[in-house]
């Protein structure tokens, strides 16, 4: 058990009614960490945060902050606050108003809240005019802004977020994520972040855990993640994959459906006289060409070349399904759509996930 | 999409045909009100205020006024406060038979009100209370509460329930979340139910009728006035009452007004 932990959950079950959302959560989360909790809508990551805020009782389990057990803590005695999907920004109260909301209740005094709450909007780069304004009259991003600022006032021993970012519109959502990281850089605090959308787990987080059915799937770095998936599930959710069935033999060669293997190709995560699924990203999948030699090729034809900003996707059409290669726009392929291609990889770049097929 | 011209036209026609329907009516009482005669009679030949000035000297009408003002008050003040509960229990919070308590609290102002009225005064009569101006209050409420709970469960629906988790989530207890959150967002829906609730009363005739026993009510001496023995302040009363209704309104409208003016010159002072 790691001594450091900040926040620790034994043993979380969630049930309504028959319905069993939190399967047995154990996590560690420590102090000054952006922890990033990831997973497709229903897999429970909101009941999970809405537990350790104080909003909903357990049904199993105990939570423990700095040592001390919280579970049965009521929300507004918890040293932890949220931060909305919805923001939850008091609509008959200005900026400021709402920003000291959590002073006031403990009764600073009005000199002492009107002091914090610039030096707040100072670190949110919101102007110090905006303690009169509107809710009603704020941007989106400026929205996101007082509501951290708000949550930031109460000084919680963490933060949680709840999808603050998922109603923006895409570049105020790339925008905010970098100055969350950063804000989270300045301000020593812990963060846990909950999301569906793994590219804004990878751009922000510290460490992210995959969520799927009440269960955690994976909990690791980014590119731990990204590189090395333990199930199809996790190396599928993290974007755009390829996953080959392969089998080493007792005497460990290797055969897979459509795969050419050269003789001499060897994966060290396989045992021998077992089967699992080989993962190669997109961006790892080479052309035939003069001189190129591969340890595993695959040959079939174009069905389609996609532009992606930066980037070209290739999706070819196999004996085993559509692969997807990606290029770099400079390193583009001029094919014809129908036309026979043969791409291949290394063992090197591949990953080997224990899950059979 | 732009309005044609001949449907401009039509909208227009019907809206003065609305408005005469519902105004002429009261333009006619008020003309009957400054009748210098003694008895209701058009064409009016001789102008007047005299009927006024007797209706501010009359006993009578002060009693019927203070009797009905203090129905209405009671009314307005206890509708409010069973609205706003009603209205969470309504609108905010999930409970098991909440659909069930929805059709009842509303069935009430879909009863007839004279059955209504009867109804009360033989509940009242079986359980030995006598009518008076306090069981009026009752039996308005009986009406009126359900139509003022209605009205601030609409604006209860229309805020985020994670208002008042995000105020408990930093620290405020039921207590500061009712007087900080709650309270404050559903007032404008407040005002307006006991605008309703005061109206209401104040114009009610049927369910008075059964219910005041001895004591008489502004429209209840309307109407006995109509049937018998007519008074030439009959159409006085009427005019009286109505004006008072409207500045109530206009009283409302212009405090809103003024609150939004208020706000917004706040908001351009930055």
């Amino acid at each position: 058990m790691d001594s450091t932990a900040l926040l620790r959950l034994r043993g979380i079950v969630k049930k309504f009614g028959s319905f069993t959302a939190l399967n047995g959560i154990d996590l560690e989360i420590r102090e000054g960490e952006f922890f990033t909790i990831v997973g497709p809508s229903g897999s429970g990551k909101s009941t999970l945060i809405r537990l350790l805020v104080g909003m909903d009782d357990l049904t199993e389990g105990t939570i423990w902050l700095r040592g001390e057990r919280i579970d049965q803590t009521p929300a507004n005695l918890r040293p932890t606050c949220m931060v909305f999907q919805s923001l939850a920004l008091f609509p008959h109260m200005n900026v400021g108003q709402n920003i000291e909301f959590p002073l006031k209740l403990r009764k600073v005094a009005p000199q002492r809240r009107r002091e914090r709450v610039n030096e707040l909007l100072d670190l949110l780069r919101l102007p110090r005019s905006y303690y009169d304004k509107r809710i009603a009259q704020c941007s989106g991003g400026e929205r996101q802004r007082v509501a951290l600022a708000r949550a930031l006032a109460f000084d919680p021993e963490i933060l949680f977020f709840d999808e603050p970012l998922s109603a923006l519109d895409y570049r105020l959502r790339k925008t905010l994520e970098k100055e969350l990281k950063d804000l989270h850089a300045r301000t020593g605090k812990t963060f846990v972040y909950i999301t569906h959308s793994l590219e804004e787990a990878m751009v922000m987080s510290d460490r992210i855990a995959i969520m799927r059915e009440g269960r955690f799937e994976q909990i690791a770095v980014a590119d731990e993640i990204y590189n090395r998936p333990v199930s199809r599930f996790v190396a599928e959710f993290m974007g755009e994959v390829n996953l080959f069935e392969i089998r080493a033999d007792a005497g460990g060669t290797l055969s897979g459906k459509a795969l050419e293997i050269a003789p001499d190709a060897r994966l060290d995560a396989l045992a021998p006289g077992t089967e699992a699924l080989l993962m190669v990203r997109p961006e790892y999948l080479r052309f035939d060409g003069p001189g190129e030699r591969f340890e595993f090729a695959l040959s079939g034809t174009l069905h389609g070349e996609y532009a992606l900003g930066s980037r070209i996707q290739y999706e070819i059409e196999t004996e085993t399904g559509m692969v997807t290669v990606e290029k770099l726009r400079e390193d583009r392929v001029r094919l014809k759509e129908g036309q026979p291609v043969r791409v291949g990889f290394d063992a090197a770049d591949t990953h080997v996930i224990a899950e059979p097929a | 999409m732009p309005t044609s011209r001949s449907t401009r036209i039509v909208l227009y026609v019907y809206g003065i045909l609305v408005i005469a329907f519902l105004y002429l009516p009261l333009v006619s009482v008020s003309f009957a009100s400054v009748s210098k005669a003694r008895y209701l009679s058009f064409p009016i030949r001789r102008y007047s205020t005299k009927w006024y000035g007797e209706a501010l000297k009359s006993s009578t009408v002060s009693e019927l006024v203070s009797t009905s003002l203090t129905i209405a008050v009671l009314v307005t003040v206890i509708s409010v406060v069973i609205a706003f509960f009603g209205a969470l229990a309504f609108a905010r919070y999930d409970w098991r038979h909440r659909t069930l308590f929805q059709k009842f609290i509303l069935l009430p102002i879909f009863f007839p009100q004279t059955v209504l009225g009867l109804a009360l005064l033989m509940w009242f009569n079986s359980l030995g209370i006598i009518p008076s101006w306090k069981t009026a209050v009752v039996a308005h409420l009986v009406w009126i509460a359900p139509i003022a709970t209605l009205i601030v469960a609409i604006r209860a629906y229309s805020f985020d329930p994670a208002l008042e988790e995000a105020a408990r989530d930093m620290g405020a207890g039921t207590l500061s979340i009712l007087r900080e959150i709650t309270l404050p967002l559903l007032a404008p829906g407040l005002v307006s139910a006991g605008l309703f609730a005061f109206l209401l009363s104040w114009g009610n005739f049927p369910l008075s009728l059964f219910t005041t026993g001895a004591d008489s009510t502004l429209p209840e001496w309307l109407y006995a006035k109509m049937v018998s023995g007519y008074s030439p302040l009959v159409p006085t009363l009427g005019v009286m009452s109505v004006v008072g209704s409207f500045l109530l309104i206009f009283t409302a409208l212009a405090l809103a007004w003024l609150v939004r003016a208020n706000r917004e010159a706040r908001a351009a002072q930055q």
